[in-house]
């Protein structure tokens, strides 16, 4: 009779079949993705989408300043190096800013941007040094290179950090200038100059600044909409699977139950025949299996380990399988070395089975027990215990029952 | 509770048990397995827990099913454990969350229905003398118990719980350890006793662990927080 609920199963499990293609991740029969990685995926997608983003702004930021240090800087600072009050103190300011943006550029591109503020405070020192250093004549040309260039190191020197830091610096080059265009003696127009030169020098780098970060924000809150839009419909998707899969063991184990106990009911089937008894004990132990089953995003350990139990079952052997709590998301190689050895030897069983899987997030015990029978190894490992690098294996055979434990331990 | 249950126990009178579940069928097995022991006669039945003890209000042992009438009746577990009922729980729901929820609510011990006859006589007469029994399943939910404030096993504690859980044989556990099979039931009796401490206090967890320190099971010392209770329960000897 056993061979009914075999062929019924058969029968079930074929409108499932197109859903259960191999996959590429785990060369298995399908499941959903287990929810460990997606929830990684939607974490890390935001921040690789923000980290992307930044680089770019970055790469911006480093290029203007180096650029118009260079290229505008230099050629008014060499054309007017004779008429300088001290010429030595602007070549000298200008090679040290040089030097400096170069190093905290390449350092910022890697990640590791030079300490803020002392970095800030020799850009200052530098700011007065050619404030004093340019000479009244050239205070508002180009030649006085601070004007132009300054602000743009300030923001290579403040990436990443807060608006209001970069806002002090430059507010601090406003006052350095100032004292300056006091101190050189200064009419109306000289004032006016004051007052649009602080604008320019402000407005282009604060604008660059905060446009870089709000898109570096934005960016990783799209994306992380859209990834966690993404894990969410994974994970729904992944949930009705397992549901679908389960009504449809319902609905078999249902049938072979209640057909069993139609016949007891009617008695057509005698309680004391032993094989009325193994379909009872067969339909008993597939309940359970059942009910037990608590995942709601089908993990791809505990399905393998399903799949293997129902073909088990289909071969008429009574299997209980117990899960206690959820496997951490494993990598193939170490699912397939907890796995494979028990469903083995698990195909040549006879008499009845115990399949236990312990999880935990740093370990996963997974056991199979089943009568010991005389004669040698049909199949399976020899008994012994050994460690494989990934899992440990332990075979033993104590003429009660054949004990087969696999365990991975992080 | 007037029951002396170590007299229960020496044999003076058989152990009285109430079953409380509202299946029928489920009554009648469970009688059927009790009767066939003769330390132990079941004294009243029902699928109301305050009738069923009403009728017999010196039952030393109530088997309970966690769920009547479609509600999980965890409250009414803790109500009777605080009162000193000892009450072992029997349930279809195996989930390690609901067993551990049990024990937490002073269940004496929880049987998983499907454990069958023999570790249902063994539980119910180790409840009726205060002493542990942890049924296969119920060593499986404490294994695997990850909960921040559960109670601190050591390896061969963990191992034995493990291997029991596993195998559901002490003398396969046994000879795997490589100790003997008291060794064994001691390692996963010292285990439970430990998840005394969790939860909230109730006097079935008191009276496990003041009979466990009578048995040499475990030191006072190493259950820490239960000390004063216990020594003022019972003393240690």
């Amino acid at each position: 009779m056993s061979a009914d609920l075999g062929a019924s199963t058969d029968r079930a499990a074929a409108p499932g079949a197109p859903a259960r293609a191999v996959e590429p991740w785990s060369g298995r029969v399908g499941v959903p993705a287990p929810r460990g990685p997606a929830q990684a995926a939607a974490l890390a997608a935001p921040a690789a989408v923000a980290h992307a983003s930044d680089r770019g702004a970055r790469i911006v930021s480093v290029a203007i300043a180096l650029a118009w240090h260079v290229a505008i800087g230099l050629p008014a600072v060499l054309g007017a190096r004779a008429e300088f009050t001290a010429p030595a103190v602007v070549l000298g300011g200008w090679l040290l800013v040089a030097g400096a943006g170069l190093v905290a550029g390449a350092r910022l591109l890697h990640g590791a941007p030079l300490p803020p503020w002392p970095f800030a405070g020799l850009l200052l020192v530098v700011d007065a040094a050619v404030f004093a250093a340019v000479g009244e004549g050239h205070l508002f040309a180009a030649a006085n290179w601070v004007w132009s260039t300054l602000g743009w190191f300030f923001v290579l020197a403040m990436w990443g950090r807060r608006v209001a830091g970069l806002v002090a610096l430059l507010t601090a080059h406003a006052l350095i200038a100032l004292v300056a265009v006091l101190g050189h003696g200064h009419d109306a127009a000289d004032l006016a100059r004051y007052a649009m030169y602080v604008y320019g020098t402000f407005s282009l780098p604060v604008a660059v600044f905060v446009g870089g970060a709000t898109i570096v924000g934005l960016a990783r809150e799209r994306a992380g909409a859209a990834a966690a839009v993404h894990a969410m419909a994974a994970e729904r998707d992944a949930a009705e699977q397992g549901l679908r899969e389960r009504r449809d063991r319902l609905a078999l184990v249902g049938a072979a139950a209640g057909r069993v106990l139609g016949e007891l009911a009617a008695g057509q089937a005698d309680p004391d025949d032993p094989e009325v008894q193994r379909r009872c004990v067969l339909a008993a132990a597939r309940l359970r299996r059942l009910i037990a089953e608590s995942d709601d995003v089908p993990d791809p350990l505990l399905h393998e380990l399903r799949a293997a139990a129902d073909l088990a079952e289909r071969n008429g052997l009574p299997i209980d399988l117990v899960t206690i709590g959820n496997p951490p998301p494993l990598p193939v190689e170490i699912r397939r070395r907890l796995a494979d050895p028990l469903t083995g030897i698990l195909a040549d069983a006879r008499g009845w089975a115990r399949l236990t899987v312990v999880s935990g997030q740093d370990e996963v015990v997974i056991s199979l027990v089943t009568p010991d029978r005389e004669g040698p190894e049909a199949t399976g490992p020899p008994p012994g215990e050994h460690d494989d690098g990934l899992v440990q294996h332990l075979y033993e055979r104590d003429g009660d029952i054949r004990w087969a434990q696999t365990r991975w331990r992080r | 509770m007037g029951a002396d249950p170590v007299a229960a126990m020496s044999g003076d009178r058989p152990v009285g048990v109430a079953i409380v579940d509202d299946h029928p069928v489920v009554v009648e097995g469970v009688r059927a397995w009790l009767a066939s022991e003769p330390r132990l006669t079941v004294l009243s039945t029902g699928d109301d827990p305050d009738e069923v003890l009403r009728a017999a209000p010196d039952a030393d042992v109530v088997l309970l099913d966690l769920r009547l009438h479609g509600r999980m009746v965890l409250d009414k577990l803790a109500e009777l454990s605080a009162t000193g009922r000892r009450v072992v729980v029997y349930s279809e729901h195996t989930d390690p969350e609901t067993m551990l929820a049990a024990l937490d609510a002073g269940a004496v011990a929880f049987l998983a229905k499907h454990e069958g006859r023999e570790h249902c006589v063994a539980t119910v007469l180790a409840a009726a003398s205060d002493r542990p029994y942890v049924p296969p399943a119920l060593a499986g939910a404490m294994v695997g118990d990850h909960r921040p404030d559960r109670p601190m096993l050591s390896d061969k504690e963990r191992e034995a719980l493990l291997l029991w859980f596993q195998s559901m044989s002490k003398a396969s556990v046994a000879r795997r350890m490589q100790i003997s099979e008291h060794t064994v039931k001691q390692y996963v009796d010292r285990a439970r006793i430990k998840y005394t401490r969790a939860g909230r206090p109730a006097a079935t967890k008191a009276a496990l662990l003041a009979r466990a320190i009578e048995d040499g099971l475990v030191r006072p010392e190493e259950i820490g927080i239960y000390r004063s209770q216990a020594t003022h329960d019972r003393p240690t000897p």
